[in-house]
């Protein structure tokens, strides 16, 4: 192996274990059986773990926030591949221009939004419902959605739906039979990514939670100001191990779209 | 289960179609015989694509009327039309496999699954591909999955078939055996096909009529040979094959050129009346005999000399700058070289006048 790879290696590692520190430092202050943030830890328990599961305040946060998530991710995924049809598929005109605003989420920072929205929703009486929630995770996570699945719908053939009108097919029926099976592994994909961020979004949430209805990430900011436990990182743990799993699924729908439909054509 | 049915008739009246400021087809009359195999030809732009989308009910049309059996089809939507079509790109649906995709139009018709999959079954055995109902197709070749979306446009007995340049994106070889594969077909099913093409050797080899058409309009329908031995118009002429055109003035009897020279032209090269005054007479590169020099009917210096196997062409300039060409079988005497002087004789059956072009 020559040097300059040698090097190139070293730094990848170097960037990934600066990345990873973080997360690997949670992962033994989750186990502590002091009952305040300690590291390295000087026992273990899995009693913060248990106290989590064991709390209604904390399951109802999870509850509230799986429901936010799972809404976010049909709002997102429904709203996304239509635009992204009448985008990728629509004659022009005002096409451009969605498109700009459709990156305006991701470019204008989450604590401007959030402050817009706060007002927003002060004067029609959306903060702190579901549907304020749902609302405003739609407008963070629509973007994501959109380049998920326009990245699939642009590989697919606009005629095919037009032969599939030409077979009797209505073109709900085209769409449903022949374009949505061809992007549907990107449209979940989408619908899975849409989740975990509205699951994991502090921002908007610190903005907009009710009294009594809070996310989980809103929780945890509550519980760093009052009191500082080891349940903390034990959530942090949980969140993780989530994440990867949803973008472990995302990977092996991808695959298996992948193998479906085998990208090299076999000899006549 | 037989695929045998009968093609219906399709008539096109004042059909008008405009883009914007652009008119794709100006008010085309066609009527197209049931059972018949129409080409329609014509150069990019000509508005072939667009009459055939208007036919299958893709581009609703901005004036005029469809009847397709008797019956107004002019605004019925696509899929409610019984019309089968094939794309230029086989457009067969990846996720499926092939007896899936042929099966699909009888799906859609409510057809049972028992059913379905045996009638799929037996049109997938008369494109002769019985055995690849479980593949994908993307596990075909290009010729075996245009077949197969032949396969799947014929599955449910349409009035008619649509063709949209089916075999551009085959090879030389594969497309003249499909030619032949598809005209067949057409024949033992006895369907109406509308096939569009840019290749006018595929329009003469498949169709029993051609129809020629130019920016948008019909400049003439006809049977191929007829197209071909008599062209109804010097842009007919020029289109199909390779024609000698020379400059002339017609006094009623002979043309006469610009060097002095004349030629009687016999009643045969008239194809419609051709008023005295600028014309232009045209023969087949391949009517020509060349002669002695100073014999024959027209005089010209040889430029080029093309060996191509079984034919030679021979292309030479006219006194007036006019290139003129003659094809001659090579297995005849010895061609002429390059810069040579030579003649050329037209024989008057060749011979077809027609009004000089505005």
């Amino acid at each position: 192996m020559s040097q300059q790879n040698w090097m190139l290696n070293a730094f990848v590692y170097a960037v990934l274990v600066f990345i990873l520190l973080p997360i690997l430092i949670i992962l033994p202050m989750a186990f502590s059986d002091t009952d305040y943030l300690a590291f390295p830890p000087k026992g273990y328990t899995l009693r913060w773990f248990e106290s989590f599961f064991a709390s209604s305040r904390w399951m109802g946060a999870l509850r509230f926030s799986a429901e936010i998530g799972l809404l976010t991710a049909l709002c997102t995924t429904v709203i996304g591949t239509a635009a992204c049809y009448a985008l990728v598929r629509g004659a022009g005109g005002l096409g451009a221009v969605f498109q700009g605003l459709l990156i305006g989420p991701i470019v204008v920072p989450h604590i401007a939004l959030a402050v817009a929205l706060y007002l927003f929703f002060q004067q029609t009486g959306l903060s702190g419902t579901r549907l304020g929630y749902v609302l405003a995770h739609t407008v963070i996570a629509l973007p994501f959605v959109v380049f998920t699945v326009a990245a699939a719908l642009s590989q697919v053939d606009p005629a095919l739906e037009d032969a599939a009108m030409s077979c009797g097919a209505s073109r709900v029926t085209a769409f449903r039979l022949v374009t949505l099976p061809l992007i549907l592994p990107n449209v979940i994909s989408g619908g899975l990514f849409a989740f975990i961020i509205s699951f994991d979004e502090p921002v908007v949430a610190f903005f907009l939670a009710g009294i009594r209805d809070k996310t989980l990430p809103r929780m945890m900011f509550d519980d760093i100001e009052q009191n500082l436990t080891p349940v903390i990182p034990a959530i942090a743990v949980l969140l993780t191990l989530l994440s990867i799993v949803v973008l472990l699924a995302g990977w092996l729908l991808k695959r298996a779209a992948e193998r479906k439909a085998p990208a090299a054509p076999s000899e006549p | 289960m037989t695929l045998t049915q009968r093609g219906t008739g399709i008539e096109i009246r004042g059909l008008r179609k405009a883009f914007g400021q652009v008119t794709a087809i100006d008010h085309l009359d066609l009527d197209i015989h049931p059972g018949e195999f129409l080409a329609l030809l014509g150069p990019s732009g000509s508005g072939k694509s667009t009459v055939l989308m208007a036919l299958a009910g893709f581009e609703p049309p901005t004036g005029g009327t469809i009847r397709i059996d008797g019956e107004d089809c002019t605004h019925v939507p696509p899929h409610r039309r019984n019309i089968g079509m094939v794309f230029q790109h086989y457009t067969l649906f990846p996720h499926m496999s092939v007896l899936d995709n042929v099966a699909f139009p009888l799906r859609m018709r409510g057809v049972a699954k028992e059913e379905r999959r045996a009638r799929a079954a037996a049109a997938l055995e008369t494109v002769r591909l019985g055995a690849f109902g479980d593949r994908l197709p993307k596990q075909l070749s290009g010729g075996q999955q245009q077949r197969v979306a032949i396969a799947r446009a014929i599955v449910y007995n349409p009035r008619v078939l649509l063709m949209d340049e089916p075999l551009s994106a085959l090879d030389k070889n594969l497309r003249e055996e499909m030619q032949i594969e598809i005209k067949r077909l057409q024949e033992s099913l006895g369907i109406t096909v509308v096939f569009v093409t840019h290749d006018q050797g595929e329009a003469l080899t498949m169709a029993d009529r051609v129809a020629i058409l130019q920016s948008g309009r019909l400049q003439q329908i006809s049977p191929a040979r007829e197209l071909y031995e008599r062209p109804a118009n010097l842009f007919a002429a020029g289109f199909i094959g390779e024609m000698n055109q020379l400059n002339a003035r017609y006094d009623g009897a002979r043309a006469h050129f610009s060097d002095g020279t004349s030629l009687a032209v016999p009643q045969t090269a008239l194809v419609a009346p051709v008023p005295p005054g600028p014309a232009t007479l045209t023969i087949r590169p391949e009517r020509v005999r060349p002669v002695a020099p100073g014999s024959g009917d027209l005089q010209g210096v040889v430029r080029d000399v093309i060996y191509s196997g079984a034919g030679t062409l021979i292309i030479a300039e006219l006194p007036g700058g006019t290139e003129f060409r003659a094809r001659i079988s090579s297995a005849g005497i010895a061609p002429p070289a390059a810069g040579a002087p030579l003649g050329f004789a037209l024989p008057p059956e060749g011979l077809l006048l027609y009004p000089a072009a505005a």
